[in-house]
């Protein structure tokens, strides 16, 4: 395999684009979503190995995502991992509920997170 | 006794003599009986007087050979006939339509005005003599009487009267006099026995009232169902009041109006017509008492103009009301309205009740009313309490957003991501990192103070090494302290168990704590970090020899944005961290508390309930599991720890958890588990390490041991003494089928119920 594919989904441009940021400097390919819509559709178009999902999101939220992600039929076992809030118990108990793989806690640490996405991404090798 | 005459010793009787003899003796004798009977009478009648004077006005008739005698009472300066034997029916109604007054004209006045018994031997030859009417019909000549004495008051007359001109003699006389007296008494006990009656109607009745007006009363302290107590209101004042129906209005100020509030034996039909009208304060009788300030009574509505409340009530067939204001400190409250379907005046009695009763409704009312605006208030105050939190929420989320990308591209520059970067660079780009987490900390701080005040704030309760997780917050500042030349140092005594707390809370707490003595000790100080074990809490200690606080602020350093006279302004901090440390530690069931001197240091403390191998359940799940098994947890990631510990806690294991190797090494020696799940990337010893230690242990040896890891080493695990081998992420199924291959006693039902965990 060559570059992984991650598809990051967030709403917020900036964040967005520091996501993409480090991820691009740590020789990820980057697919970007503004929604959950769009997130769901990418997850089966471009088949990433991976997704970055923010739960709170315009129009269909992260854990609604997720539900239709794990329904599509191509790519339905993609590693999901939320994007959510330090102090937020509830959003975090909330995540490990929706099915998601595991959560990054915002706001997202530029130098650990490469590192969480590699360990991320093995998972998927062995699933 | 009734003496009877000696007959005379010397000599014999004559045959007239003998006759008069035995006249005497018989007359005598019957007097005898007559008093005797009279006697037994009112012996027999002590309860009942009539009948006593009945035998009273019989016997004096007969015993004094008269036609007729009659018994009469003095009320209000005139005789008035109680009793009579052998009087006329017109006789009866002439002495009732023209009672006698006590004059000259009449016997009985005469006896009334002497006070002393006597006759008159032929009333048509008396010239002084005044009810000729009276004699026409009664056909009497000789009347004699006697004046009824009670306390020296004439009370009444007994009369006896002949139809012939036969005075009475001696012997008769004393008769009636002794009658009148007997009857006097007897009068008496009727007026006692009228009065006790009346006034054990009267006493029937104040009970009665007393009685409902209690139960209002009662009512109205303490029930705040409104309509339950005017209701209670209306019908003890409709049945008090005698009257048949009645309504219970509430005035309001703003509309100057009333409103039908609650009615009793009232037709839903004119109930629902009330409400569609308007009981204007200026134009209604109801107002009109209200302004008064006392009731009006209405004894014939078809007599008065009727307004628009009266009409609905006249049409529907009412006929009299009164209408009692309902004041409370001269404020009017309201109206009650009891009505009648018949016309006819109220008494002053009745008004009194109703008023008594106005006043118990508008007390009622008022409680009514306040209730119902402490009901809307709370209500406002619950929404404003929700929008609140809504509002901390997502400001919490919108000013955590920019913030992100501040922190973020402040640390991608920082890592020289595009480059690199000069060091006045470097500098200033630290110091936007540095702003941005404080405010982030600030934030964060706020939005759990905010929940802790709205009572939201969740916790997640879970058995853990207390130890971890003081070391744990240590070596956080460890840098910090030794750049100040610090000594920090963590001891915990060997009996401090595990502990059953939030973990990530304590951890909160107590690094608030050491962040706190870190900050206020200057060079070459030291921080030690104390666990002991208390009689029924764990008691966590941070002592500082720092600059101390003052008595004066030791209690305002717990309050927000407040950070007491001991550090310079250099120190930055949120000014929350005590408060919040406080409420969360109050919030675990602990208390938290400061000893100090100023210039020596200062120990801040904090408490928490010790409890013994608890089940690591979750906080909001209410119902016991028992515990079959015991588990040690030895993982670092955070998620991958509150995963597992789901899973296990959910198949009722008690669970004991370990961040780092050492503590993992030490929890497995404490608990003796019956089964270990380990990672092998974990901070300091590393997970094969623990594996080795735990299998060339002879006491830990026979433990098995599952490794759960994002490593797939699977050959090395097996090789080295592993159980089992699990890469994550481990779905609950595989779990606890590994333990259960491992001889863990895993119960095989279906205890699980949570949402299926996806694996991949």
């Amino acid at each position: 395999m060559s570059q992984s594919r991650i598809l990051v989904v967030e709403d917020n441009p900036k964040n967005l684009k520091l996501v993409r940021d480090v991820l691009t400097y740590s020789g990820y390919e980057v697919i970007e979503a503004t929604c959950g819509e769009d997130g769901v559709r990418l997850a089966a178009e471009e088949s990433p190995d991976l997704i970055l999902m923010d739960l709170q999101l315009p129009g269909i939220d992260g854990a609604e995502a997720l539900r239709q992600i794990r329904l599509n039929g191509t790519n339905a076992d993609v590693t999901v991992v939320a994007v959510t809030a330090f102090a937020m118990n509830d959003d975090r108990q909330r995540a490990f509920q929706s099915g998601f793989n595991g959560y990054v806690e915002k706001p997202i640490s530029v130098r650990g997170l490469p590192q969480q996405i590699r360990d991320f991404l093995s998972l998927g090798g062995t699933a | 006794m009734v003496e009877v005459p000696h007959p005379r010793r010397q000599g014999a009787f004559s045959e007239a003599e003998h006759e008069k003899l035995q006249r005497d003796f018989d007359a005598l004798s019957d007097q005898f009986d007559a008093a005797d009977e009279v006697l037994s009478a009112m012996g027999r009648s002590a309860g009942d007087p009539e009948t006593v004077l009945a035998t009273i006005v019989e016997s004096a008739c007969r015993l004094c050979r008269s036609q007729a005698a009659q018994l009469y009472v003095l009320e209000d300066g005139v005789y008035k006939l109680i009793k009579a034997v052998g009087l006329s029916k017109e006789a009866i109604r002439l002495l009732a339509e023209q009672p006698m007054p006590i004059d000259r004209g009449t016997l009985a006045g005469r006896v009334g005005l002497d006070r002393s018994p006597q006759q008159i031997a032929d009333v048509l030859a008396d010239p002084d003599y005044g009810r000729h009417d009276l004699q026409r019909v009664g056909g009497f000549r000789t009347t004699m009487g006697a004046p009824m004495l009670l306390d020296d008051q004439v009370v009444g007359a007994l009369v006896v009267w002949r139809n012939e001109v036969n005075p009475f003699d001696e012997r008769e006389m004393t008769i009636v006099a002794a009658f009148a007296v007997q009857a006097a008494m007897a009068v008496n006990g009727v007026k006692l026995v009228q009065q006790l009656e009346t006034r054990g109607v009267e006493l029937a009745k104040k009970v009665e009232e007393l009685e409902a007006l209690r139960e209002v009363g009662e009512a109205v302290g303490s029930s705040l169902d409104v309509d339950n107590v005017l209701a209670t209101v209306a019908m003890h004042a409709v049945e008090l009041s005698g009257t048949d129906g009645g309504s219970i209005m509430e005035y309001s100020e703003r509309d100057r109006c009333f409103m039908v509030r609650n009615v009793y034996r009232t037709d839903q039909a004119v109930v629902d017509r009330l409400r569609t009208i308007r009981i204007d304060l200026d134009e209604t009788l109801v107002g009109r008492a209200a302004k008064l300030r006392r009731p009006i009574a209405v004894p014939d509505l078809g007599a008065v103009d009727l307004d628009a409340h009266l009409q609905i009530l006249h049409d529907d067939g009412w006929r009299s009301l009164v209408a009692v204001p309902m004041l409370r400190e001269d404020q009017i409250v309201g109206s009650l309205v009891v009505r009648r379907k018949r016309t006819g005046d109220f008494t002053e009695e009745a008004l009194d009740l109703l008023e008594t009763f106005a006043s118990q409704s508008a007390l009622a009312l008022l409680n009514a009313r306040l209730y119902r605006e402490l009901k809307e208030q709370s209500l406002e105050l619950e929404l404003a309490s929700r929008h609140k939190s809504e509002f901390l929420a997502s400001m919490s989320h919108e000013l955590r957003t920019p913030l992100n990308a501040v922190l973020g591209f402040s640390e991608v520059l920082l890592e020289r991501m595009f480059g690199d970067i000069n060091e006045r660079q470097e500098e200033y780009l630290r110091d936007i990192h540095g702003s941005g987490k404080h405010l982030l900390e600030l934030l964060n701080e706020i939005l759990d103070l905010s929940k802790v005040e709205a009572g939201r704030m969740e916790l997640d309760y879970s058995a853990f090494e207390l130890r971890s997780v003081l070391e744990d917050a240590a070596s956080m500042l460890r840098e910090r302290a030794a750049g100040n030349g610090l000594e920090l140092r963590v001891d915990v005594a060997e009996d401090v168990g595990p502990v059953y707390s939030d973990e990530l809370r304590v951890k909160q707490v107590a690094l608030n704590l050491m962040t706190n003595a870190v900050k206020f000790t200057g060079e070459g100080g030291s921080v030690l970090v104390r666990a002991v074990r208390g009689l029924s809490e764990i008691e966590i200690t941070v002592a500082d020899t720092g600059i101390g606080v003052p008595e004066q602020d030791r209690e305002r350093i717990f309050e927000s944005f407040q950070q007491g006279g001991r550090g310079s302004s250099r120190e930055e901090g949120t000014g929350l961290g005590l408060t919040l440390s406080r409420r969360i530690v109050e919030l675990l069931g602990g208390r938290m508390w400061l000893e100090s001197e100023v210039g020596v240091g200062s120990t801040f403390g904090f408490s928490l309930p010790a409890r013994d191998r608890q089940v690591a359940g979750r906080s909001h799940d209410d119902q016991v599991t028992p515990v079959v098994g015991a588990v040690v947890v030895i993982e670092d990631d955070r998620p991958s720890l509150d995963l597992l510990t789901a899973y296990l806690s959910g198949a009722a294991l008690e669970v004991t958890t370990a961040r780092d190797g050492q503590s993992g090494l030490e929890a497995v020696r404490r608990v003796r588990p019956d089964a270990v799940l380990l990672d092998i990337r974990l901070p300091g010893i590393d997970g094969w390490s623990v594996l080795q230690a735990l299998k060339t242990d002879p006491e830990t040896r026979d433990i098995p041991v599952i490794i759960v890891s994002i490593v797939d080493e699977r050959a090395r695990g097996v090789a080295l003494g592993a159980a089992g081998y699990l890469v994550k992420p481990v779905s609950r199924d595989d779990l606890l089928a590994a333990l259960r291959g491992a001889g863990a006693p895993v119960p095989t039902g279906d205890t699980w119920e949570e949402t299926e965990v996806r694996t991949t």
